[in-house]
């Protein structure tokens, strides 16, 4: 589990047999695993291979031989020499067995019950059960438990396999969940009702070997035989996790983690599982224009795109662009082509990153330089203004792994928030920064001790550049002192949103400071919603064109509306916080009259005569391989090293940023889940809100 | 003799040709129908449509309608009228010009239908739109 | 539980707390004058009085009965000062730092050639237990851990040792401790004993003050605690990982094994569980040597050990016996015999609640040690022998027994949280013979798997008793159900 890289002598394998099939294994292998190599499955509840042993549903026993009684395969490390049988009449019967007892008390209630299909205790009764039953008695009954809006409890379903339980208090970090009771009263649960409280709950859900914690939202939704699944990118935050968005007859009915060791493992947070209801609400349907009553009015593509088009051409060149956080790669080259042939030059991100000097030249001055499973290799993070928990939490699970099985030490410059794990808090004051770089900080001998430390700089810190300078000769600092010295990189820009670190390959602007000191006479909003730009900062002649697939602060400012795709209904580029470019897969088509973002870009550079040179969706990635090579280099990190370079051009930095406290916006799992248009609309995640602020409010819950 | 040189076919096209108004007004019914055919007229219903036997003709062409005038080519079956439809189909051999059918307070009058008219009926969907569309917020 | 017994302070009352119901109604509560003889002087008044079971015994050496020169625990029945004093008297911390100095290979020596096994029920050699300790150190501390949590309904031996010889024990934590080079003692005892814990607090205290513990403990320069810790009354902590887990302060669950409590112990350190029995006559047998020891019971069942007689007999005990006394002397000698004569005997659960029970004809030639009873397919366990006569409604016993392991089970792994309610289940209709004989075969098939299936021993403990039943009174179960189905039908029609 743990990614171990100091590797002294490799210790001497041993050789195993698993039915009668010899396979050499490291020391310390349990017998589960070693079959495993051997390509023979045992079956369990209570394994996970992310989760610590617990060895209790006793599914995986198997024979050894010379052994009297079966051994749980989960647990028992292997001896050389053994010969395990995985088939053979004790093993068989111990399952069976097993079986058996899980079943005496497990409701019959498959048929209403939304696990069905993707069941584990289904599929292996199926497999390793008997055919008939003995048992003639009452079955046991528990009562179901309220544990928030996203999971729905069937607690008589519930086998008692902990998994839930170790993911909380392991992975996850809050210990809400365990057991009460003892024997055939057992049960899990929260003890007081209460809610689960954690930005990753919904993992559980998967988790869950039998259908005691399904997913409220989606409860009585569909069958797992009738979903068509597409393997996807989430953009919820810029970790770039992988997802699978399960979808019927054109609508997302639920999305579910998909595994990548180096980004999400196989976990998912909240947001990117849950707020997918938000696709169907809210939805621009249709092209609009404002009418000469001020109101915006449907009407057909051809109206719209002219009003767009004779307006951009009357511009002549006073024409700019904002993008949202969830713009695809593709989207932004064509944009970015289009405004610059038009003679535009302000093309702007909404999210800000302080310009240490360097400008956005160098990528290491905006990446995750370390990668997100990089941190399991650090010794020491020093957060800054940032709170990974709520901005990226599957980094923080890393960072919280880490912490856990390697001993990785935390500290935190900016509010004292609850990460899950300990936390040192520096203070929130700017002037530590300082300290630290001048060495008068009492934290600093940790620092120089550190062999392998993090600086991870969040949000905050970007509207001050000399933080961020001064942040960037302290890593650089601290770097000469590491273990690789050049090779270990220290340097950490934690981004928020999805597609900041493309539009920051492709040549955006960071910031829209540009635009409000030269509001441009007609301006083209790409899905931004954030309200970086409001009518007051733009002279009244202004033409807004708001491209994007939800109605919220953008197109409500908008003339021109064009009804643009969202993420799960367009092929799209986007890179993640540490460089990593990844494709989405369109898994619907647009809602109405909407379209692919490029395609609409594409034809509206037609109507004002600078027609793009690409017709499809190859030539388009070829174009931005152009620009941006890394782009299309798909599951691939493209490393940044001119961290020198960037040191050196940070030490011009003199403009002051304003204020010496640094805060973090996202403190409380409250103000976690709405954080974009998507998730603005929906409606669990409103629940989501309402239930945690109620949370908060219950007395018999401690405060975190 | 006439039957024998076929004279009477002559004499029965021009007794078509009469009862139909003429040649201009024969061809029109021709182009109208498909059919000039010779029967005696039974009666008449409200629409002004009109109804035809003639029992030498084989069953089940025996008896005819031919539509109102004004409706000119654009003409239905549904065009029936319910106390016509009986005789129409061989129910009763009584048209309601000889036993007039009883009048209930209830009746309505009788409509055609009005399958691929504007009036046409248009089952509308129960379920939920999978997409919940945006509705530009009214200024003021 | 029925009382198998007992006024306080009477010597054969059976101490589990947990009310063991033999039959109907049938409190046990003759309670004559008798029982207050001890069973030492009534083996003097009538000496050789079961010399007939000895012979059928296939052995020319007669075991038991037991030398009083050859007692370890010579105040178990409280009637001298159970403190510093009398306990020195008795000859307790005589020469203990003499011990400690003779060093750790000696003492492991001692116990090993002693053939000291366990006495918590497992029988694993102690001496060996002891010195799988013995590894070189990795800066973690060791302790030793006193299994002081006797909650087998039947067993009431741990209870007087401390008690009434609370010395010993921490005498025999000393000397155990220096042998597995344990930096300190938990004694993990009984919530429920609130009176032994108090003089086991006291002892300890006296131990500190008379400096037989902490620094320097008996002068002998060996740095030694002890520290009592009182469950809270879970059977199940009585079983050694979920022992260390209560100790640590979590949920009294069962570790999984490997790594066993010699390399993670409690606080994760290395640790050795050992019974109170175990630990206690540590330090006689290091005084007396371990040949001594050994010269007593057959060989590899060596020793004394304390017998508690409770249930069916006329005085109801615990006692002091050479290891491998055949049982129908044991109960005829200190229990004054079964009520209502030997004949009368219906089934004896010789080893506390989880051993199977054996029937009369079994119990003829039954010996008291671990492998005799092995032998007899049964377990010494803790040698607590429950001796049931044919008052006993032996499917009701059996079906309270299955009651007790269901609520005990810790719920943590399947077959023992499932299984053993299912079979509290069937158990309950069998006692009203409310089954199917078909089912018989499927109770034993669910106690066959939870035998062997589950993380700790519990699991085993809940099923032998059902295959115990099953094994000897089958025809009792099938009688019970044609009876019940023949007055089901008669009141039907």
């Amino acid at each position: 589990m743990v990614t171990t890289t100091t590797t002294t002598t490799a210790p001497e394998k041993i050789e195993v047999f698993i039915d009668d099939q010899p396979v050499m294994v490291e020391p310390g292998t349990t017998v589960l695993q070693a079959a495993a190599q051997a390509g023979v499955e045992i079956p369990r509840f209570c394994y996970h291979e992310r989760l610590s042993v617990a060895g209790n549903c006793r599914m995986c026993l198997v024979e050894v031989e010379k052994s009297v009684k079966p051994v749980a395969a989960c647990a028992m490390p292997v001896m050389k020499g053994w010969r395990v049988k995985t088939n053979s009449d004790m093993t068989r019967k111990a399952r069976e067995g097993v079986m058996e007892f899980l079943l005496i008390n497990h409701p019959l209630d498959c048929p209403i019950c939304d696990q069905g299909g993707e069941c584990d205790l289904q599929d292996q009764s199926m497999t390793f059960g008997t055919d008939r039953s003995r048992f003639l008695d009452q079955k046991r009954a528990v009562e179901d438990k309220n544990i928030g809006p996203l999971i729905k409890t069937i607690m008589t379903r519930c086998i008692h396999c902990t998994r839930c339980v170790r993911f909380g208090s392991e992975v996850a970090g809050v210990e809400d969940l365990g057991t009460t009771g003892r024997g055939s009263d057992m049960q899990i649960g929260t003890y007081v009702e209460k809610m689960f409280t954690s930005e990753l709950s919904g993992n559980v859900i998967d988790l869950c070997p039998v259908g005691a914690l399904t997913s409220k939202p989606y409860a009585f939704t569909a069958r797992p035989w009738e979903i068509r699944r597409t393997d996807s990118v989430d953009v919820m935050d810029a970790v770039g996790s992988n997802i699978v968005v399960n979808h019927r007859t054109g609508e997302v009915l639920r999305i579910l983690p998909k595994t990548n060791e180096e980004i999400n493992e196989e976990w998912l947070s909240d947001k990117s599982r849950f707020a997918c209801d938000g696709l169907k609400r809210q939805r621009l349907v249709q092209p609009m224009v404002k009418g000469t009553d001020g109101e915006l009015q449907p009407c057909q593509w051809e109206d719209a795109l002219v009003v767009a088009a004779k307006a951009l051409k009357a511009a002549n060149g006073s024409v700019a662009a904002i993008i949202g956080g969830l713009a695809d790669g593709e989207s932004l080259m064509a944009l970015k082509d289009m405004v610059n042939q038009l003679g535009g030059e302000d093309l702007c991100t909404e999210e800000v990153l302080a310009d240490a000097g360097t400008g956005t030249d160098l990528r290491s001055s905006y990446l995750l330089n370390t990668t997100i499973a990089g941190v399991e290799e650090a010794d020491l993070v020093v957060f800054v203004g940032t709170n990974p928990r709520f901005e990226a939490p599957l980094f923080n699970a890393r960072v919280r792994k880490a912490w856990l099985y390697n001993e990785l030490d935390a500290a935190m410059i900016g509010p004292d928030v609850n990460l899950t794990y300990d936390c040192e808090h520096l203070g929130n004051d700017s002037a530590v920064i300082g300290q630290l770089l001048d060495g008068t900080h009492p934290f600093c001998q940790r620092l120089s001790a550190a062999k392998r430390p993090m600086i991870v700089v969040g949000s905050t810190v970007y509207s001050q550049p000399d933080l961020l300078a001064q942040l960037m000769q302290l890593a650089q600092k601290v770097r000469s002192g590491c273990e690789e010295g050049g090779e270990w990189r220290v340097l950490n820009i934690l981004q928020r949103q999805a597609s900041q670190v493309a539009a920051l390959d492709l040549g955006y602007t960071p910031g829209v400071a540009a635009i409000r000191e030269n509001p441009p006479k007609v301006l083209f909003l790409l899905g931004a919603d954030e309200g970086t730009i409001s009518r007051d900062d733009l002279p009244k002649d202004t033409l807004v064109i708001y491209q994007g697939h939800h109605g919220d602060v953008g197109a409500n400012m908008a003339d021109v509306v064009l009804p643009g795709a969202a993420y799960t209904e367009k092929p799209g580029t986007y890179v993640n916080m540490e460089g990593r470019a990844q494709q989405a897969v369109q898994a619907l088509t647009p809602p109405g009259q909407a379209r692919h973002d490029w395609k609409i870009i594409r034809a509206l550079s037609e109507i004002v005569d600078v027609q793009l040179p690409y017709d499809n969706l190859k030539e388009l990635r070829t174009r931005m391989e152009q620009v941006a090579p890394n782009l299309t280099r798909y599951g691939h990190v493209e490393e940044a090293n001119y961290f020198a370079q960037a040191t050196t051009l940070a030490k011009l930095v003199s403009d002051k940023g304003t204020g010496s406290v640094i805060d973090v916006p996202q403190k409380q799992l409250a103000d976690f889940y709405m954080t974009n248009a998507i998730t603005r609309a929906s409606p669990t995640m409103a629940k989501c809100i309402v239930a945690v602020k109620k949370e908060a409010a219950n007395k018999f819950v401690d405060p975190k | 003799m006439a039957t024998y040189f076929g004279l009477d076919k002559f004499v029965k096209l021009f007794r078509i040709l009469r009862n139909h108004g003429g040649i201009r007004a024969s061809l029109y019914q021709l182009y109208r129908v498909d059919d000039l055919k010779d029967g005696v007229l039974v009666g008449e219903d409200v629409h002004g449509n009109k109804y035809y036997e003639n029992p030498n003709l084989t069953l089940g062409r025996n008896r005819w309608v031919i539509y109102s005038p004004s409706v000119g080519t654009d003409y239905d079956g549904s065009m029936i009228p319910a106390e016509w439809f009986g005789w129409m189909h061989h129910k009763t051999d009584l048209p309601p010009t000889e036993i007039a059918p009883t009048a209930y307070a209830w009746q309505s009058g009788h409509e055609e239908n009005t399958t691929g008219t504007d009036r046409a009926f248009m089952p509308y969907t129960t379920t939920k739109p999978k997409i919940e569309a945006w509705v530009p917020p009214k200024k003021l | 539980m029925a009382a198998l017994v007992g006024k306080n302070g009477n010597p054969g009352q059976c101490l589990s707390g947990r009310r063991l119901l033999l039959a109907d109604g049938c409190e046990w509560s003759i309670m004559s004058a008798l029982s207050r003889i001890t069973p030492v002087l009534r083996g003097s008044i009538n000496p050789g009085a079961s010399s007939a079971v000895v012979k059928r015994y296939n052995s020319n050496k007669v075991y038991g009965p037991l030398a009083d020169e050859d007692r370890i625990f010579t105040n178990l029945y409280g009637r001298h000062d159970w403190r510093l004093k009398g306990a020195m008297n008795r000859g307790d911390w005589y020469k203990t730092k003499e011990i400690i100095i003779k060093g750790v290979d000696w003492i492991l020596g001692e116990i090993k050639s002693s053939g000291l096994r366990g006495r918590g029920g497992a029988g694993f050699p102690t001496g060996m237990k002891w010195s799988f300790m013995n590894k070189p150190s990795d800066g973690r501390p060791k302790y030793l851990v006193v299994n002081a949590d006797e909650g087998e309904p039947g067993t009431c031996k741990d209870r007087e040792i401390m008690r009434h010889d609370p010395h010993k024990l921490v005498e025999g934590c000393l000397v155990a401790g220096v042998a597995m080079g344990a930096r300190a003692a938990y004694i993990y005892i009984r919530g429920e004993f609130y009176n032994e814990a108090s003089n086991m607090q006291v002892a300890i205290n006296e131990a500190y003050k008379a400096g037989f513990l902490g620094k320097n403990a008996c002068d002998s320069g060996y740095d030694f605690d002890v520290f009592m810790h009182r469950g809270a009354g879970a059977y199940i902590c009585g079983e050694e990982t979920a022992l260390i887990e209560s100790l640590e302060g979590k949920q009294g669950k069962p570790r999984l094994k490997p790594p066993f409590p010699a390399d993670v112990g409690v606080f994760g350190c290395p640790t050795t569980v050992a019974n109170v029995e175990t630990v206690a006559v540590a330090p006689t047998i290091c005084r007396r040597g371990g040949p001594w020891f050994a010269g007593l019971g057959r060989t590899r069942n060596s020793g004394t050990k304390l017998f508690n007689i409770s249930g069916h007999v006329n005085n109801p005990c615990t006692v002091e016996e050479e290891m491998s006394v055949p049982l129908r002397e044991l109960i005829e000698r200190h229990a004054g015999g079964v009520t209502g004569g030997w004949e009368n005997l219906l089934g004896v659960i010789p080893g506390g609640s989880s051993t199977p029970i054996i029937p009369r004809n079994v119990c003829e030639e039954a010996v008291m040690d671990f492998d005799g009873l092995v032998a007899c397919q049964t377990s010494l366990g803790t040698a607590a022998v429950i001796v049931m006569n044919k008052q006993t409604d032996v499917v009701k016993a059996i079906a309270r027994l299955i009651e007790f392991y269901k609520h005990e089970s810790c719920g943590q792994c399947t077959p023992c949280r499932e299984g053993v309610g299912w079979m509290f289940k069937i158990m309950n209709r069998f006692v009203k013979g409310d089954a199917q004989p078909e089912e018989i075969d499927a109770l034993w098939e669910v106690s066959k798997q939870i035998e062997g299936h589950t993380i700790c021993a519990l699991g085993d403990g809940a099923a032998w008793p059902v295959q115990g039943l099953i094994r000897h009174f089958r025809p009792v179960l099938e009688e019970r159900m044609a009876t019940f189905a023949a007055t089901k039908k008669a009141v039907a029609n």
